[in-house]
């Protein structure tokens, strides 16, 4: 996560549900009402970079008046709907349509809240769906080196239509450990050939 | 809601589809300098909001105003990142393009004047890179190639796989003018054909002027 790292710039876009805590008279903009004061307990989705320090910047200098500029809820995509389908199926969820940076968002909440489930959730789904991404990996455009023969390039194939579904639903994350796996067995594969020409 | 920031978030919309690229697609000018206009608007807003309080601002006072300056100042900084990130990728990109040996500004150029004679000039002749980075791309050669220079037996850039042949079959796919080579001079004119020493020709096969065949 470094500093000039795209995806973590694109996560930190991803927007979260925001309750101003206070009257701020120059904001209206952001409730798309500019000139107007944007009230207290306004209802705003802001992007993480934003919500994120409004958060946790602290008012005052009261330790005991634990107030912020704003209070914030988990958004959907993490939310407890998400993860009871997580919880029966990790597989079975297509994470991009949640967020396209689904992890990177996750562990951004759980930085910012106190939710205890959320972190052994997203553990499961990553590992059941990490040898998924695996498996498909391998398959991939590559059924003309296997030992299997015709019977398992034939199975191959059928699960191609499943298998497309799964692939259109990884995050940017997962999307790039496919990308290496494919890579790796291809490479791996190419230079199996090169050895036996020899 | 356009917000401040939409538009830095566009510009790393175009570094993340540049990355999966293997050309450098045409530098957005207009964005980065509409960017730049935000954060510019966005210093203004904050140097006349503090300015009635003469330097002696209490945030915990003036809840209110601290939390508008705390928005800016986070705009500010997001859009500061934005722009660092595109540059950034664009030069990856670039130095990336050097050690493969591509002629960078030739190849810039070229596009120019083929997409220009498609689209009537639109652009007015105007390269895929900013002219800072035309400028970034020479002196980076050029560092390359002082770097290289302290090892005349071995080619940093030279290709890695051990040749099979080592002479070889090649088309000349653009005019590269006479070279000189141990078996003498071979003048390259366009869409001939030459038997040649594989050393000899790998810097033009790289750069697009020969087309290796077989």
């Amino acid at each position: 996560m470094s500093y000039y790292d795209i995806d973590s710039i694109l996560t930190d876009a991803e927007k979260i549900p925001c309750t101003f805590q206070l009257d701020i008279p120059d904001l209206g903009y952001l409730d798309n009402n500019p000139g107007q004061a944007l009230k207290s307990g306004t209802k705003i989705a802001l992007p993480l970079w934003l919500a994120e320090m409004l958060a946790i910047a602290n008012l005052g200098d009261d330790i005991d008046q634990d107030k912020s500029f704003v209070s914030f809820e988990l958004p959907a995509a993490v939310g407890n709907d998400v993860v009871q389908a997580l919880k029966a199926d990790p597989r079975a969820v297509p994470l991009r349509d949640q967020s396209p940076h689904f992890y990177g968002l996750a562990t951004h909440m759980m930085d910012l809240s106190e939710e205890q489930e959320l972190g052994s959730v997203l553990r499961k789904t990553f590992v059941t769906r990490a040898a998924e991404i695996a498996l498909h990996a391998r398959k991939v455009g590559g059924t003309t080196g296997s030992k299997g023969g015709p019977a398992e390039e034939a199975s191959n194939l059928g699960v191609g239509g499943a298998g497309e579904e799964f692939l259109r639903g990884l995050d940017e994350w997962e999307r790039k450990l496919f990308r290496k796996a494919h890579d790796g067995s291809k490479a791996g594969k190419e230079w199996m050939d090169s050895v036996k020409k020899r | 809601m356009p917000m401040y920031g939409d538009l830095g978030n566009k510009l790393v919309q175009h570094a993340k589809r540049t990355q999966n690229l293997t050309h450098l697609p045409p530098y957005q000018a207009e964005l980065v300098r509409a960017v730049a206009r935000e954060v510019r608007d966005l210093d203004k807003d904050v140097a006349s909001l503090l300015d009635p309080f003469q330097g002696s601002f209490d945030p915990s006072t003036d809840q209110a105003t601290a939390c508008t300056l705390l928005v800016n100042h986070l705009s500010m900084r997001r859009n500061k990142r934005c722009l660092l990130a595109y540059h950034r990728t664009r030069t990856d990109k670039l130095e990336e393009l050097v050690w493969n040996g591509y002629d960078v500004l030739d190849l810039s150029a070229q596009k120019t004047r083929g997409a220009n004679s498609m689209t009537a000039g639109a652009d007015g002749g105007t390269s895929s890179l900013s002219p800072q980075e035309e400028d970034y791309v020479r002196q980076y050669g050029d560092l390359l190639a002082a770097y290289k220079g302290q090892w005349t037996d071995i080619d940093l850039t030279g290709s890695l796989e051990p040749p099979r042949d080592l002479f070889i079959d090649v088309r000349v796919l653009k005019d590269a003018g006479e070279i000189q080579t141990e078996y003498g001079a071979i003048n390259l004119t366009k869409n001939s054909q030459f038997y040649v020493r594989q050393g000899d020709v790998e810097r033009l096969i790289a750069q697009g002027y020969l087309q290796k065949l077989g």
